[in-house]
Parts: C-alpha cells; sequence; structure tokens
C-alpha cells in the first residue's frame, strides 16, 4: 500500500499541509478583526487529509472541496489570494462576493465544483462529473469529501448508489473528524466504520490512519488510479480528528479534554516533520526557507485581498441567468470520436443471464432465481458468494431427447410386439 | 412507433410525439445532449415519450437510473459542468420535489454564484384530469417559479411543446418543462418540417378579443377557449392568451392586451394560494391599474390535494362552465 | 493616521461583546497582528489581534463594558510603514438592528365592528345592491380626471350602477363644456384650498377623539362617496363663505290661488306638473336681475359677475343631495322653467343626469319647507354668494289692513356671503323676491 514518493513529492505535500495550517491561521486572525463575515472553518488537525489526497489527483481531474478542504483547493492550485477574498466577500474573489467560504469553483481551467452548504449534494454532482467524463472519452476521475455526519443525508445514498451502479470513476472521501458539530460519531452512525457503508453499494473502499500524509497518498493514489482503470467508485474513510470547534463561534467545550489531548499529539504536521526528519528528507534550514516562503507569500497574498474592494451594491441583481455573453462557456472537451458513443457501437440489448439461477436459498423448497442481471457481479461481491453451477442445458433441447427416447422405445416395443 | 428519419412525419402528431421527436431531433443534432431517468431507456419511458431513443443513442446516451431524483438531477447537473446538456424525465413531475434541494441549490443559483451556468431540462408529466390521485396529478411549477434562477415553461400545443422543448435543450440556462399528461394523446396538430424553435418567455393571442383578456396555460388553455366561444355566442368577444413560459414571464403582451380590454381573467389549474394568478393581479395593478376597468378575477383549482374520486375531482379542477360564468360576470362589471 | 479597533462578530447570531481585558494601554506599541485586547461573547471567548501596527492611541470601550459589533473601542496611531495598515474595511456583516422604537400607540378600535374609514379616500368599487354607493374603476377615474369630468353627478349602466368605460366614454364624446371653472385671473389664495367642484377633498376631521363615539351599540355605516363629497362641500363653504341669514315672510296667497285654479289644465294641456318653484325661481331671477351681485362668485379678491342666470334647485335623494342647474332661467318662461325642474328632478331621482347639468350655477334655491318645517337656514353651494331657502308654504292669520286675514304665507331665508353681499343688497334682493310673487299677475303664468 506505501507507494514511494520522491523528496519533491514528500516536500510538496508538507509545503501544502503548511500553507494550509497558515492561510487559515491568517483567516482566523482577519475573522476577529471583522475582515472576514459570516462564519469561518478550520480543519486544523485534518490538513493531510484534504491535501493528500488531492495530490494524488492529475491536473485534467476533477474535484469539489468542502469547508474544511481548503488544502484541496491549494493543492489544485487556488492562490491563497482567492481563498482570502472569498472569505472576506471581496469584487476581486472567484464569485465577486456573492458567496464566500469555500463555495467558489472553476470549471474551466481547475475544474473545481463549487460545494453548497446542503451535505452530501457533491456526490451525485460529482458522479456526474465523471460519468459526463467518461462519455466524451476525457478518463477522468473525480473526487470529494464528505463528513461523518453529511454521510447520513438521503443524498448521500442516492448519489453513492447511482454512482455504484453507473461504475461512476469517482473518489469519496469520508473524513470521520468524529464529530459533527457537538454529535459524536457514535450518534450519528450506528456502525464503528463508516467505510462498511461501501458493502451497501458493492464498492471497494479503505481505511487509513488519516494523519498520517504519506498513508493517506498512497491509498488515495491506488482508489485514484483505480478508478480511472474502470473500477468503479471507491469509498476512502480517513480516521481524523477536529480538533477545533464546528466553526469559529463554537469553543467545543463537549469534547472531552482527554480526547484532545490525545489527537494534539497526533498532529498530522508534527507526525510528518518528524517522519521527514528521521528520512532526512527536510531539515531545520529547510524548514526555515519553507516558513520564509510561505510567510512571504501569505504577506503579499493577504495585502491584495485586503486592498481589494467590496462588490458595488447594483451587482446584487446581476447574473441570475446566463444570457449569452456574460457567462461560462458551455462546451464539451471530446477526446474520443463521437461514432464510439453511437451504436452500433454503444448499443445494448436485453441480456437474461441466469447466473445463480435454481442455487439461491430461499423459503420454498424448489429452486428460486437470485439474480437476473447484465452486470457481472464485482470482485468484492463475488468473493463470499457461490461458485457459479453450470448454466443448465436448454429445456428446449431436454424435450427432444425426450422425444427420441420415447419414439425409439415404441419402435422397439413394437418391433417385440410383431 | 419508431423514428427512421429525422424528418417529421406529414401526418398530424399527439402531443407526446411532439415531444418526442424534441428530444430525438435534439440528440441526433447535438452529441453532448443525453438522457437520464426511470424507466427511459428499455421501457421507452412510463408514457412512451423516450421510445426508441435508446435504441437510436445508445446506453451511454439513454440512461435508466435507479429512483434516486436528487441522484438524477444532481448527477445531470455535474454532467452540464463538462459541457453535456442532460435532459433529466422525471417519471411523475409529482415527484420532482424529491429533488427540491438539488434543483434549487445547485442548479438554480449556480449561475449567481459562482458563474456556473447548468444547461439541463428537468422534464416531465404534470397535471390531473385523468383519475390520478393527489400524487400523480401535481402542478408544481410554482416552487420553482418562485426560484431565481430557474425558467419554467408549460405548453398546450404540439407545436409549442416541441419548439419549445428544443429552446429549452439550447438554453444555456436550467430550465424545467412541464408536460400536462391530460393532453398528451388528446391533442394532434400537424408539424412543419424541419428545424424550428418556439422563444421562451414569449406568451401568444390564441385568440383575439375587446372586451376582457383570458390568461391561461396547458390544459386549460383549450378549456378557456372553449368557454371562449361559449362567451361570443352571448357577444361577450373574449381575448386569450397562452403564457407558455411562466418564468420569465412575458408582461408586455399581458399588458398590451389588458391595456385593450381593460379586463383580466386567469385560469390555471395550479390551486388557488399561490398560483400564478395572484403574480399577475400583482403585475398588473402595478403597471396597469388605470387601465383596469373591473376586479381582477382567476379561475383556480381548489386549495386541496388532487382529490382520486371521479365527483370530486371534477370539482376540484377548472371547467369550462366555471371558465365561462366568471368571464360573463367580469365582462357584464 | 488613525485605524480604528472594533468589536468583531464572532458568529452569525452574535450580536455583542463584552471586552474582558486589555492587553496593551495607550502609549503602547503594538505590531500588527499581536493580541491587543480579549473579549467574551455569548458562545466564545477570543483574543483579538491588533489590526495595524502602530501605537495604540485611545481606549474607548473600557473593560467589563458590553458593546454591540463594529463598535470602535479604540484607535491606533498607524506607524506610516512600508506594510500600510491598510483603511479599516466597512464591516459588510449586517449592523446590528436598534432596538425597534416603542410602538406608536395605536388608536383605540371600536369593541366589535371593524372601524370605519377616517379619510375621504375614493372608494374601491364594490358592486353593492343597496344602491348607496358610486363607483367606478381605476380606468373610469383616469378617464375622468383626464377629462375633468365629475363622476359624482354621473349615472353608471355597469354591475350595480356604476359607472363602466362605455358611460365615461360616451360622455366624453358628448360632452361641451370642460367642468373645470376658467383660468382664474389672480392664482387663488393660498391660505384656503379652492373650494372647486369636484377637487375639494377638505379631509374629514372629528370635533372630539374618534374613541368617544363608540360606546354602547352601535352600527357603523360606512359613508357613500356622495355623502363623502356633501360633507366636504358643506365644511368647506361653511368655513369659506362669511354665511350671513336674512329671513322675510311671503304671501303667496295670490300665486297659491293662481296654481290652484290652473294646475289641472296645465298638466293636461303641457304633460307636467305645476308646482310652486317656478314661481320663486322666475321672483329669483328678477331679484337677481335686480341686484346682480348676488349672481355672481369670488375668486380672491375679485368678484364674478355672471351674465347666464342658472338656478340650482337643491333635489332631495333617498341616497342623498344633489343640485341640477337650470340653465339661463332668465330666458324662460314658467312653463319653461316647470318643465326643465321636473325632468332635471325625475333624471336626478333616477341617476341620468349629465355632468353639465349639475354644474355652472350662478344662485342656487332649496326648499326644506317641503318636509315641514317654518324656514331654513341653508348652507351656500359654492362658488355661489347666495342661496334661498324657502319655508312651508301654509295657512296664517295675518294683519291685512288693519284687519285679521288668512292668508297662505311663506318664510324664505337668504343666506349669503357677507364678503361679497352686504345686508342692503340682501335685504333689498329678499324685498325684490317677496314683491314678485306677491304681485304676481295671471298674465305671466
Amino acid at each position: 500500500m506505501n507507494k514511494e514518493l520522491t523528496r519533491k513529492q514528500h516536500l510538496d505535500l508538507y509545503y501544502y499541509m503548511r500553507l494550509t495550517r497558515a492561510v487559515e491561521d491568517t483567516m482566523t486572525k482577519l475573522f476577529r478583526q471583522n475582515k472576514i463575515v459570516g462564519g469561518l472553518y478550520s480543519s486544523l488537525g485534518q490538513e493531510a487529509v484534504s491535501v493528500a489526497t488531492a495530490y494524488a489527483l492529475e491536473k485534467k481531474d476533477w474535484l469539489a472541496p468542502m469547508v474544511r478542504n481548503i488544502g484541496a483547493l491549494l493543492v489544485k492550485g487556488v492562490p491563497p489570494r482567492d481563498v482570502f477574498m472569498q472569505h472576506m466577500a471581496k469584487y476581486d474573489s472567484p464569485t465577486k462576493g456573492k458567496d464566500g467560504t469555500s463555495h467558489f469553483g472553476d470549471l474551466d481551467n481547475l475544474h473545481i465544483v463549487s460545494p453548497i452548504s446542503m451535505l452530501g449534494d457533491l456526490i451525485p454532482v460529482m458522479t456526474g462529473v465523471a460519468m459526463g467524463g467518461r462519455y466524451l472519452g476525457q478518463k477522468i476521475v473525480t473526487m470529494t469529501w464528505i463528513g461523518d455526519g453529511g454521510s447520513s443525508t438521503g443524498v448521500f445514498h442516492e448519489g453513492l448508489n447511482f454512482a455504484a451502479v453507473q461504475k461512476a470513476p469517482f473518489v469519496l472521501i469520508l473524513e470521520n473528524n468524529l464529530w459533527a458539530y457537538s454529535t459524536p460519531v457514535k450518534r450519528q452512525v450506528p456502525l464503528q466504520n463508516l467505510a462498511d457503508r461501501a458493502k451497501a453499494y458493492g464498492i471497494s473502499n479503505y481505511i487509513v490512519d488519516g494523519n498520517d500524509a504519506v498513508a493517506v497518498y498512497s491509498v488515495a493514489k491506488e482508489a485514484v488510479d483505480r478508478a480511472r482503470a474502470g473500477d468503479g467508485p471507491i469509498l476512502i474513510e480517513a480516521k481524523t480528528f477536529r480538533r477545533l470547534g464546528h466553526a469559529q463561534h463554537d469553543p467545543a467545550e463537549y469534547v472531552p479534554k482527554e480526547m484532545r489531548a490525545y489527537w494534539e499529539a497526533r498532529d498530522p504536521i508534527l507526525l510528518y516533520e518528524k517522519f521527514l526528519a528521521a528520512e532526512k528528507l527536510l531539515d531545520a534550514k529547510g524548514k526555515k526557507e519553507i516558513d520564509d516562503k510561505i510567510d512571504a507569500l501569505l504577506a503579499t497574498e493577504r495585502e491584495f485581498a485586503e486592498n481589494s474592494p467590496m462588490p458595488p451594491p447594483a451587482f446584487a441583481d446581476t447574473g441570475v441567468y446566463c444570457t449569452g455573453d456574460d457567462c461560462h462557456k458551455i462546451r464539451p472537451n471530446w477526446v474520443r470520436p463521437i461514432s464510439e458513443v453511437t451504436p452500433p457501437r454503444s448499443s445494448v440489448a436485453p441480456v437474461w443471464t441466469v447466473e445463480g439461477f435454481g442455487q439461491g436459498k430461499s423459503s420454498s423448497s424448489g429452486n428460486a432465481p437470485i439474480h437476473f442481471g447484465d452486470t457481472p457481479a464485482t470482485e468484492e461481491a463475488t468473493r463470499d458468494a457461490q461458485p457459479l453451477p453450470r448454466v443448465p442445458p436448454k429445456a428446449g433441447a431436454k424435450k427432444l431427447a425426450k422425444a427420441a427416447g420415447a419414439a425409439s422405445k415404441s419402435a422397439a416395443g413394437r418391433k417385440v410386439r410383431r | 412507433m419508431t423514428m427512421s428519419a429525422t424528418q417529421t412525419a406529414p401526418t398530424a402528431v399527439t402531443f407526446l410525439e411532439a415531444i418526442r421527436q424534441a428530444m430525438f431531433e435534439e440528440m441526433e443534432r447535438d452529441p453532448a445532449v443525453v438522457l437520464l431517468g426511470e424507466d427511459v431507456g428499455v421501457y421507452g419511458g412510463a408514457f412512451k415519450t423516450s421510445e426508441g431513443l435508446l435504441e437510436r443513442f445508445g446506453w451511454e446516451r439513454v440512461i435508466d437510473t435507479p429512483i434516486s431524483e436528487s441522484a438524477i438531477i444532481g448527477a445531470a447537473c455535474g454532467m452540464s459542468y463538462v459541457g453535456l446538456r442532460p435532459i433529466c424525465e422525471m417519471q411523475f413531475i409529482d415527484f420532482i420535489v424529491c429533488a427540491f434541494n438539488q434543483i434549487t441549490n445547485f442548479v438554480a443559483k449556480g449561475h449567481y454564484l459562482w458563474n456556473a451556468p447548468a444547461p439541463m431540462v428537468i422534464r416531465g408529466p404534470s397535471g390531473g384530469g385523468v383519475h390520478g390521485g393527489p400524487f400523480h396529478s401535481a402542478n408544481p411549477e410554482m416552487y420553482f417559479v418562485h426560484t431565481p434562477g430557474l425558467k419554467v415553461i408549460y405548453p398546450s400545443t404540439p407545436y409549442d411543446a416541441k419548439g419549445l422543448l428544443k429552446s429549452a435543450v439550447r438554453d444555456n440556462n436550467p430550465v424545467l418543462f412541464f408536460e400536462h399528461k391530460f393532453l398528451y394523446r388528446r391533442i394532434k396538430e400537424e408539424l412543419p418540417t424541419g428545424d424550428y424553435t418556439v422563444p421562451i418567455g414569449k406568451a401568444v393571442v390564441r385568440r383575439e378579443g375587446r372586451h376582457l383578456t383570458i390568461l391561461s396555460y396547458a390544459a386549460m388553455m383549450h378549456t378557456s377557449l372553449e368557454a371562449a366561444d361559449a362567451l361570443a355566442k352571448e357577444g361577450i368577444e373574449a381575448e386569450v392568451i397562452d403564457l407558455r413560459t411562466l418564468l420569465p414571464l412575458d408582461e408586455e403582451t399581458i399588458l398590451r392586451s389588458v391595456k385593450k380590454t381593460n379586463k383580466c381573467l386567469v385560469v390555471h389549474e395550479d390551486t388557488r394560494t399561490g398560483g400564478i394568478a395572484g403574480e399577475i393581479a400583482a403585475i398588473l395593478c402595478e403597471k396597469a391599474f388605470g387601465d383596469l376597468d373591473g376586479p381582477l378575477l382567476r379561475v383556480t383549482s381548489l386549495d386541496t390535494p388532487v382529490p382520486y374520486a371521479p365527483t370530486l375531482e371534477e370539482a376540484f379542477l377548472p371547467n369550462a362552465q366555471k371558465v365561462f360564468t366568471a368571464a360573463k360576470e367580469l365582462a357584464r362589471y | 493616521m488613525a485605524v480604528d479597533i472594533v468589536m468583531p462578530q464572532m458568529g452569525e447570531s452574535i450580536f455583542e461583546g463584552t471586552i474582558t481585558k486589555w492587553l496593551k494601554k495607550p502609549g503602547d506599541k503594538v505590531e500588527r497582528d499581536e493580541p491587543l485586547f480579549e473579549i467574551s461573547t455569548d458562545k466564545v471567548d477570543a483574543e483579538i489581534p491588533s489590526p495595524s501596527a502602530g501605537v495604540l492611541k485611545e481606549i474607548k470601550i473600557g473593560e467589563g463594558q458590553t458593546v454591540p459589533i463594529q463598535t470602535v473601542v479604540g484607535v491606533i496611531d498607524a506607524a506610516g510603514s512600508a506594510a500600510a495598515a491598510p483603511a479599516p474595511a466597512k464591516p459588510a456583516a449586517p449592523v446590528v438592528a436598534p432596538p425597534p422604537p416603542p410602538a406608536a400607540a395605536p388608536l383605540p378600535k371600536p369593541a366589535t365592528v371593524p372601524a370605519p374609514a377616517a379619510a375621504p379616500a375614493a372608494a374601491a368599487p364594490a358592486a353593492s345592491k343597496d344602491g348607496g354607493r358610486i363607483h367606478s374603476s381605476p380606468l373610469v377615474r383616469r378617464m375622468a380626471k383626464e377629462h375633468g369630468i365629475d363622476l359624482s353627478a354621473m349615472s353608471g349602466t355597469g354591475a350595480g350602477g356604476r359607472i363602466s368605460k362605455q358611460d365615461i366614454e360616451a360622455v366624453i364624446s358628448g360632452a361641451s363644456q370642460p367642468a373645470a371653472p376658467a383660468a382664474p385671473s389672480m392664482p387663488p389664495p393660498a391660505a384656503a384650498p379652492g373650494v372647486s367642484g369636484s377637487q375639494a377633498h377638505v379631509a374629514l376631521e372629528s370635533a372630539v377623539p374618534r374613541e368617544k363615539m363608540y360606546f354602547g351599540h352601535y352600527e357603523v355605516q360606512p359613508m357613500s362617496v356622495m355623502r363623502q363629497r356633501i360633507a366636504e362641500h358643506m365644511v368647506a363653504s361653511k368655513r369659506v363663505s362669511a354665511h350671513v341669514y336674512s329671513v322675510d315672510e311671503i304671501d303667496m296667497t295670490k300665486v297659491a290661488t293662481l296654481r290652484a285654479k290652473s294646475k289641472d289644465e296645465f298638466e293636461k294641456r303641457y304633460e307636467t306638473k305645476l308646482t310652486f318653484m317656478p314661481f320663486f325661481v322666475k321672483a329669483a331671477v328678477a331679484g337677481l336681475r335686480a341686484y346682480p351681485t348676488l349672481n355672481a362668485s369670488l375668486d380672491g379678491t375679485n368678484v364674478v359677475l355672471h351674465k347666464e342666470i342658472n338656478i340650482g334647485i337643491a333635489v332631495a335623494l333617498d341616497w342623498g343631495l344633489i343640485v341640477p342647474v337650470v340653465k339661463n332661467a332668465d330666458e324662460k318662461n314658467l312653463l319653461g322653467i316647470q318643465r326643465n325642474l321636473n325632468d332635471l328632478a325625475e333624471r336626478a331621482r333616477s341617476k341620468k343626469l349629465k355632468p353639465e347639468e349639475v354644474q355652472e350655477g350662478t344662485f342656487s334655491i332649496t326648499n326644506p319647507g317641503v318636509f315641514g318645517g317654518l324656514f331654513g337656514l341653508p348652507v351656500i353651494s359654492q362658488p355661489n354668494v347666495g342661496i334661498l331657502g324657502l319655508g312651508a308654504i301654509e295657512k296664517r292669520p295675518v294683519v291685512v289692513e288693519d284687519a285679521i286675514a288668512i292668508r297662505s304665507m311663506c318664510y324664505v331665508t337668504l343666506s349669503y356671503d357677507h364678503r361679497v353681499v352686504d345686508g342692503a343688497i340682501a335685504h333689498q334682493f329678499l324685498h325684490k323676491v317677496k314683491e314678485t310673487l306677491e304681485n304676481w299677475s295671471e298674465a305671466a303664468l
């Protein structure tokens, strides 16, 4: 499971994790200076999950962050100034102030889909992106995140079920940070491991230590590769912990002190620094360089963001509809010839395989069919199933044999009588 | 009935067939157009509106989905982000509210918030009068007329159905397209050969008159015309306008007519409270108050769920007699 | 450069914060983002970093004080350094609303019945069956305004008798004179709003607080438009004109005898009833000819002496009062006047009067005596300066040539506007009227 990372890759992961934390730190200050309005969310302690999973994607792949996946946005290429300006509702922000936090996207270049506040809705949407990309021949993988809390929504089920039945190239990272606002995970779900839900959809799943950046990356990379190869959607449960409250206003006093202390000692950046030092990949000088680089970057980014104006009031009444020039140009990027998606190449005739016919356990004594299908069972499902019986010969053939036998019998009979 | 070519047959076609032709021709014209829905592929759709499409376009473009309205709409939204133009079918439009969150929060707001228009069509059979009961007779248009970012279409003739569905597919905004199931096989019309579209957001005068204006749409449009004929026998000339698009509403055509006749009656099968008649009355008060020579009346369904028994449903729905009575009262005011 | 330090909003539903501790004092140097003070809110306590580098100049809100969010709690004198402190961003968060002002004491409502409409707004058309309302529609009102037509004088053929588009269109196409008075040579006095026909809309006010009217059992009847107009007109007339009253007594015996003798034949011949009114009209005409000041209007300080003599006759209706006008009464003979009167009265009662028939009166006559009563003190119908009120004609003992005789007597009152008409003229006018009636020649019939 542990894929080999190059030194550059290690340092990239470390850099992005540090950058994530620094960006969120800066935003906390901005929030307390009343420059960020509304709410502010933090992914303190979960940086490895966002950064290492997003790092496994290719440039052409799509992702959709939730509010605690700023790290993924930074890895995808979003400059920190955009993150600041989004939160500060500035006119130069990606949404020009019309939405805040991580609610922004970029269809054309970075391939980021904006989330909405309702949890789980990204799952069918990213399934659709995956299906659409496949249709166009693009061989993309799509990725999004969901929390332990968000996995309780109905649309989580609908979306993942649909992705599974369509074998969409989609990777879902389930960040189990043990708290959904003030609800501990044991009040949220009746499972020890949320990854067990994958079984309900017949899809592969992984469980990984979310604070171990290298492990997260390895698992994510494998999942992305498999999805791209056509294995269908994959669920990764990353075990981690939400170190701060639900948002800035929440001091999270409901979290037991011992729990907090345990996870603070397992801070992902701290762990990674120890690992990098042990592997001699990063020394004090290198660390200082990274510190300075981040400080300098954020100083300019922050300045730019603070100096950007607020959107003018008249702007509120614009942009409800896409009317020609003022909106994103909708152009599908065909990577395979169109003839491949039209019949006869892409036709379907009803298929009536009767695998398992007559072999299923049922309440009646007779043989009951367990599965009429046209899709081969997935690897996981067949591992535990009975060995497939031979397809019984066609009923018609049997009849013929009988008749022939009967005829010969009577012929013999007649012969005997004469 | 399978389509062999893209040209329409010269004989009159039903409302349903016009819709099927529209989808067929759009999918022929543009490979980015795909269709998703329950039973749309192998079965050809619960009402056979997509019969023959799977055979022609293949399983990658005509997708049979699980019973998951949120997933259908959400996936279509995602597909539209990579440049496809999906058509989603709700098996009965009543089930569209199972995807209410996806439609109102993802699909409708995308362009305004983050410059991500969703060029998709959500269509399905709506309306009552077919003994469908409370969950198969819905007219949910106003939930969506109340959602900025969407467009809502509700045609009444085969010509309009085909032309408007084509416009909807080609529109870069999300469009809800309601097909009144009562009209599916009951009305026929000869359609022109070749490609044509009907513009979204434009009403049309179906019958000219000078004594009062009747605004209507979908099945009630035909009811209104029936009533207008009866009114004409009494010397009352009603001008009947088919709204066709509910959002954006064609205020210009409505105002022009009411300035001429000075009296307005709105007929809709939607329930009374919150129906578009209230919206139109407000617009007329704002913009044509000095032209009103009579109160703004409306004939609508009752404020109840759609009842099942035919006698109850008849009491629930508007009909030509109710429209006639109201129009006559208004004309004589 | 001064930089404000504000109380931040720590959550969407948080509207105030308490300063628990200042970590710096005025005069201290601070770096940007250095912790500056600590706050406590409903949800969370926090350490607030400084928005800028510089020197803490002033603390405005001290420890322990609670203030709304966005409040400026202190000021920093920012260093003019390279890392220029940006101007404090105008907070975009919704400013916390001040507590709503105490609701204005609502007008006490009557116990059971809905409050009557106080303002004389034009009533919305309501198809009322009681025949008491005049209603039209926004379209008709607009057209009436554009063409200067007085709707209160019109009749309608629409539902419930309302004035419909067809009705007003008919009037517009048939109308001769514009209803509005000719442009005055002087602008009307600014103080008194012009009481000018249908444009007068003086608010009807109560002399006592409204609630004093509602006690015990009662029934509320909203006023019809006509009633409101009458009310407005009366009040305005009393306010504008200096009403003075002169009373005289007229011996109507000669007229009464003549009338009694001729009325049957008159009716048969001319197919119209003969009443006392035309006699009074002719007498009034005589008086007005002699004393034209009473046939005038007052515009500011200009007296407008009318050349035509158009006598308005008050007609009592079931639902109100209207004053149709006998035009050019001086050019008509008794028959002409009588016919005109009967026709106007009948059409007044059936609501078929045309607008011009209630306009351009120069003097008025009212007949309260027909309902009994000695005499009345009528209100002048603006913009006239005089109105003649007729009492009942009844037999009374009077002194004639030093003997008591029974004569048909009638009290008449002249209400006149003392701004224009003095007592001398008024009395002389009355005398002329009296003289005309008491010496009525048979030939004049």
